[in-house]
């Protein structure tokens, strides 16, 4: 089964990333399981996201690139919004990275 | 600061990766659970230190992480059978007595003293560490190019296709049976007692480790176009990449996509009318290596090499051969044709990079980025809207979770 790879790239996804490598550079870990692990990491992210997470988000702002390759919508906002129930945030410049959420369901 | 709930979500997933790899680690061969809590223990530590999840963690049940794992073996004392760090296989093939007479000798110094040429993190201490099963292999030389430490690991997902093999000299038992890997064949057996560090500096000699290593760390960046490793690589250290407009590439440079980011491609487009500019003039472009974390090394030596080799009339439109790299074309084009025409003329080629590099210039904190996946997008007129599902964002400090996001934003 594929798995986005895209969640690597978030903080937890960084910390996992940064750990295994430190630990397949001291020869602790093989990168074939490093690579497992990440692999395991993905699909348990995902799901975790679809089951324990509840919350909504809207965004607003202005669009400043957008992107549109591999299936992969790319855009960078600038004043950009963020409103939730629990928190507002204002930034000035975020990047978004989606991936089409059909191809995990194929 | 993570709020609670986000705090409480990231440590159920990393409850859930461990609990499911788990087996991997236990069973056949894997390194064992110590490397799997030492694992989680890391892993929990960064997160508190990232400020992404709220210590302490409390659990209620399976294995107790703590934080401040001793990582490394003590060097100084002698080998012995762990059982964490053993694979099934050292103990099978090598009784205990041989071994440690010879052992200490190469262990400290000679053992790992190519590695540190080779390995691009030359801790010979820790590098030391990993398997005693490894020394073991240096000793009986056990031609798997170098010791089963990160480098020819690495390469080892391709060539070995398993775990770090170990294969003894001609007349010693192995109950463990593997199919000899490319790098076993190459080498000739050799005696025991002699020449250990020289085989050893043979067989890592032609494998280029930086790539490959850094290869890994590409693919962790999350953007996967192929799905090959470092096999591709013909020469150590190269990676070849083609851009298809209006440079001529020689046939045997095919695209190996071990960098895969858009990016890079673009430098490979710049950096080749760069090259052809040459024959005209010295066109100074701007465009570098937008590196990732993990990108960093890897992309601006490969550059070098580039133009070292490559050497095309920059006049020559060439078909892509990848899909994934058109999205570079465009901007390549753009600047072959102002090349041809003036060099005087404004090249205008920081205009899409501005922000860019004012994004690269500051500290990582500051990146706000969101990760999600998208239902539909669409746009009317310069009004776009988006629906986003079960996304991460990491804004102004703070990671927040969303199950759907609806966007509408302004072009």
């Amino acid at each position: 089964m594929a798995t986005f790879e895209l969640y690597r790239r978030s903080t937890i996804g960084m910390c996992l990333t940064e750990t295994l490598d430190e630990m397949v550079s001291n020869g602790i870990l093989s990168p074939e399981l490093a690579i497992q692990v990440l692999v395991q990491f993905d699909k348990s992210m995902t799901e975790a996201l679809e089951s324990q997470v509840k919350s909504k988000v809207s965004i607003k702002g202005h669009l400043h690139t957008y992107r549109f390759c591999d299936n992969v919508w790319t855009f960078i906002l600038q004043d950009a919004q963020f409103k939730s129930d629990e928190c507002q945030e204002t930034v000035s410049r975020v990047k978004i990275v989606a991936c089409d959420s059909k191809l995990l369901t194929q | 600061m993570a709020s609670s709930t986000t705090s409480n979500v990231y440590i159920h997933v990393i409850e859930d990766v461990i609990n499911k790899v788990r087996e991997e680690f236990i069973n056949n061969g894997g390194p064992g659970e110590s490397v799997l809590t030492e694992l989680q223990g890391l892993w929990e530590m960064k997160m508190m230190q990232a400020g992404a999840i709220l210590g302490p963690i409390e659990r209620s049940s399976a294995p107790k992480a703590t934080p401040g794992v001793t990582p490394v073996h003590d060097l100084n004392v002698p080998y012995e059978g762990t059982e964490e760090y053993e694979t099934p296989t050292a103990d099978m093939l090598f009784p205990p007595t041989p071994l440690q007479t010879p052992m200490p000798t190469p262990l400290p110094g000679m053992a790992q003293t190519p590695l540190p040429g080779n390995a691009q993190t030359p801790l010979p201490g820790t590098a030391q560490t990993p398997l005693p099963g490894t020394a073991d292999s240096s000793l009986y030389n056990i031609p798997t190019g170098g010791t089963p430490i990160t480098p020819n690991e690495y390469s080892s997902v391709n060539d070995s296709g398993g775990a770090p093999e170990v294969k003894p000299g001609p007349g010693r038992p192995s109950p463990y049976m593997q199919p000899p890997s490319p790098w076993l064949n190459q080498r000739p057996p050799l005696d025991v007692n002699v020449a250990y560090v020289e085989g050893r500096e043979e067989g890592e000699r032609g494998a280029s480790h930086q790539p490959m290593t850094q290869d890994f760390f590409m693919m962790s960046a999350g953007k996967r176009k192929r799905d090959e490793f470092a096999s591709q690589y013909p020469n150590g250290g190269y990676i070849p990449q083609q851009d298809g407009a209006g440079d001529t590439i020689s046939n045997e440079l095919k695209v190996g996509q071990g960098s895969n980011t858009q990016h890079n491609t673009t430098i490979a487009g710049a950096e080749m009318s760069l090259q052809g500019g040459r024959a005209v003039s010295r066109i100074s472009q701007l465009d570098g290596p937008i590196p990732d974390p993990y990108d960093d090394v890897l992309s601006t030596p490969n550059i070098y090499n580039y133009q070292g080799v490559v050497n095309e009339d920059y006049n020559i439109v060439n078909t892509p051969a990848p899909n994934d790299i058109q999205a570079a074309t465009p901007a390549a084009v753009t600047q072959n044709d102002t090349v041809d025409d003036d060099e005087d003329e404004p090249l205008n080629e920081d205009d899409d990079d501005e922000l860019d590099d004012v994004d690269q210039g500051e500290d990582l904190n500051t990146t706000h980025l969101v990760l999600a996946q998208f239902d539909k997008v669409t746009r009317t007129k310069s009004r776009w809207k988006c629906t986003l599902k079960d996304g991460i964002m990491r804004i102004n400090n703070k990671d927040i979770l969303f199950n759907k996001a609806t966007g509408e934003f302004e072009f």
